[in-house]
């Protein structure tokens, strides 16, 4: 319950499921190979900033330690 | 633009998200100074980042895009010489006075400086003009969902108006500022890869260039005259009129970007907060700008790309965000794109009625109705000022509709209550002889000077309602100079009516004013913590902009 309150933990995670839902878009709907890839890419590129979220998360809780 | 199943999803769970940061935040609220002060506990780094986002609402998205189409790069002066500048300011000399002094919010500074009938004139106008830009961010979300997305134009408002009530009814201010900083990340995520999207197809920066007129190209070059560039204003006024009276008058003495400051765990984080907010502040251009004049090259080369037209035959430059996003995103991202427009409304309506709520209680309610209430009386007050913000909000909407002109004459009033305010600050905290008899005709005689140089007027066919003594290139011109023309009048008329009348005594100002308040000792040893280095690089990294995009 306590990382719900930390910040870069919720936007992470926003930015994860976000990430995640147009990745398994892309390769799930029938639209043209160009789509495809924007929603891919985008895709990688929210999950990827949802993991920078998470390790600055983490970051923090190892200096606090 | 028609939206399917996956991007309808990406809206719901913003909403969920939004929300349920409210709800989490709900226990940690209790009384008053949680509310609405969040308890002066908030992380530099989130300060920060809620310091650009309140300021990133629908206006700065959609009008800042509409700018870059019509005025090209002239628009990145409102932040690489105004915004950049006015904050270094704000952070390095007055967020001392207004931190240090333990006011809870601008007009209360004014109180503490000067005297209640200033502070009240401050807290009356902001409160008005708060909800009032509260409502016109909601009618333009409404408005935009029913033309773009076919929404229901009163379902949007509810919907919009419920949610943000909900997130902050629950969590108060901390809520705000948490979701501005979700918000700040999808509205830059989101635009993001529409601004690369754009750029690979028109062929990059050489493509814009061979694309878009030169004129739209430069931020200075064209300044010798308004003929000379697409703003129509000359290099003083936008030097003058902008650059320094609107943007520190904006930046420096608005409490709705102010407040986020003020939650600073400590005077030093209050400092740094709108100096570290100033990095990405300088780089938005990229993201709110670029795609204007990216519609421009995209519209040379191919077809498609065409703004609709309004009433009087002009494009509608306000559409370069949604026909970018209809054009250039597929579903999946569009429903990102479009979550960042909806986010965007909902930073600045969020922003708006926080600084309402803590205007109203702090400097109306405790100040005029019930001077000693307890914590918890002014909770529950704040959160009744939530609820009026909310309503009158959704009725200001709902006016707008149906009386366009009365928006457009209330927003030109307040934009002539809001031209001198700088002057009476910068005065106040930077000469110790300023009284609040000064302080308040200064301010009543430069509102009365914006007003009456709008009155003498005329550019576009706007203004000259008294008699057309001299006309302006543009709109945008005449707005400038109408807000260094009354900075003068409320700085002279400050300095006059001030020598005439009785000051404070010095102990009463010790904190509040520049030469009567101990220098601090900047213990700081480490660079990156001391404000007055930040601003440097701050400084130095605009100038780099302005040279390179000269």
């Amino acid at each position: 319950m306590n990382k719900l309150f930390d910040l870069r933990f919720v936007i992470g995670l926003f930015f994860l499921i976000i990430g995640l839902l147009l990745i398994g878009y892309s390769f799930l709907s029938d639209a043209t190979e160009y789509k495809k890839e924007v929603n891919l890419y985008c895709g990688l590129l929210f999950s990827s900033f949802a993991l920078l979220m998470f390790m600055l998360k983490q970051k923090n809780k190892d200096d606090e330690v | 633009m028609k939206l399917e199943l996956i991007d309808y999803l990406i809206i719901g769970i913003y909403f969920i998200f939004v929300i349920g940061i409210g709800f989490l935040l709900k226990r940690k609220v209790k009384t008053g100074n949680d509310f609405l002060m969040s308890n002066r506990n908030i992380p530099l780094w989130i300060t920060s980042l809620a310091f650009i986002s309140a300021n990133l609402g629908a206006q700065e998205v959609l009008g800042m895009a509409a700018n870059g189409a019509k005025y090209g790069l002239y628009t990145a002066h409102f932040y690489w010489l105004g915004a950049a500048l006015a904050m270094i300011f704000l952070g390095v000399f007055m967020m001392p006075f207004y931190y240090g002094s333990k006011a809870r919010s601008v007009p209360e500074y004014l109180k503490l400086r000067f005297d209640e009938k200033t502070r009240t004139f401050n807290a009356l106008t902001f409160a008005v003009m708060t909800v009032f830009s509260s409502g016109v961010s909601l009618y333009a979300l409404a408005m935009l969902m029913e033309v773009v997305l076919g929404w229901n134009f009163d379902l949007s408002i509810w919907v919009a108006a419920t949610v943000v009530f909900i997130y902050i009814f629950l969590g108060g201010l901390t809520s705000a500022v948490y979701n501005e900083v979700l918000q700040f990340f999808l509205i830059v995520l989101g635009i993001a890869p529409l601004v690369f999207i754009g750029l690979d197809k028109v062929g990059g920066w050489e493509g814009i260039v061979q694309n878009v007129d030169d004129a739209k190209l430069h931020v200075w070059k064209g300044l010798d005259s308004p003929t000379n560039n697409p703003m129509g204003v000359d290099a003083f006024s936008m030097v003058f009129g902008l650059g320094f009276v609107l943007a520190f008058g904006y930046w420096c003495t608005d409490f709705l970007v102010v407040q986020r400051a003020m939650i600073s765990k400590n005077l030093s984080d209050a400092q740094r907060t709108p100096i570290i907010a100033a990095i990405p502040k300088i780089l938005m251009p990229a993201i709110v700008i670029l795609p204007g004049i990216i519609i421009l090259a995209l519209q040379s080369k191919f077809t498609g790309f065409d703004l609709p037209t309004n009433p009087n035959g002009d494009p509608n430059y306000n559409m370069v965000l949604p026909i970018l996003l209809q054009k250039l995103y597929p579903n999946g991202i569009l429903g990102v794109g479009i979550t960042a427009l909806i986010a965007s409304f909902m930073s600045g309506m969020a922003g708006n009625v926080t600084a309402f709520n803590t205007v109203w209680t702090f400097d109306i309610y405790q100040s005029h109705i019930k001077k000693n209430g307890s914590e918890k009386h002014y909770y529950y007050i704040g959160k009744a000022a939530t609820v009026a913000g909310i309503l009158i909000s959704i009725m200001t909407a709902y006016v707008a509709r149906g009386f366009n002109n009365i928006m457009d004459l209330l927003q030109l009033v307040f934009s002539f209550v809001n031209a001198p305010l700088f002057a009476t600050f910068f005065l106040g905290m930077f000469w110790k002889r300023t009284t609040g008899h000064g302080a308040f005709w200064g301010l009543l005689a430069g509102t009365g000077t914006a007003a009456l140089t709008h009155g003498l007027t005329v550019a576009e066919g706007k203004g000259g309602w008294i008699a057309n003594i001299h006309e302006y290139y543009s709109g945008t011109g005449q707005a400038f100079n109408i807000a260094w023309i009354s900075f003068i009048a409320c700085f002279v008329v400050t300095i006059l009516i001030s020598l005439v009348t009785q000051p404070k005594a010095d102990e009463e100002l010790v904190g509040l004013v520049y030469s009567l308040t101990p220098k601090q000792k900047d213990s700081s040893k480490v660079w990156y913590k001391n404000p007055l280095w930040l601003g440097v690089i701050v400084l130095v990294v605009t100038l780099v902009f302005n040279i390179i995009f000269f």
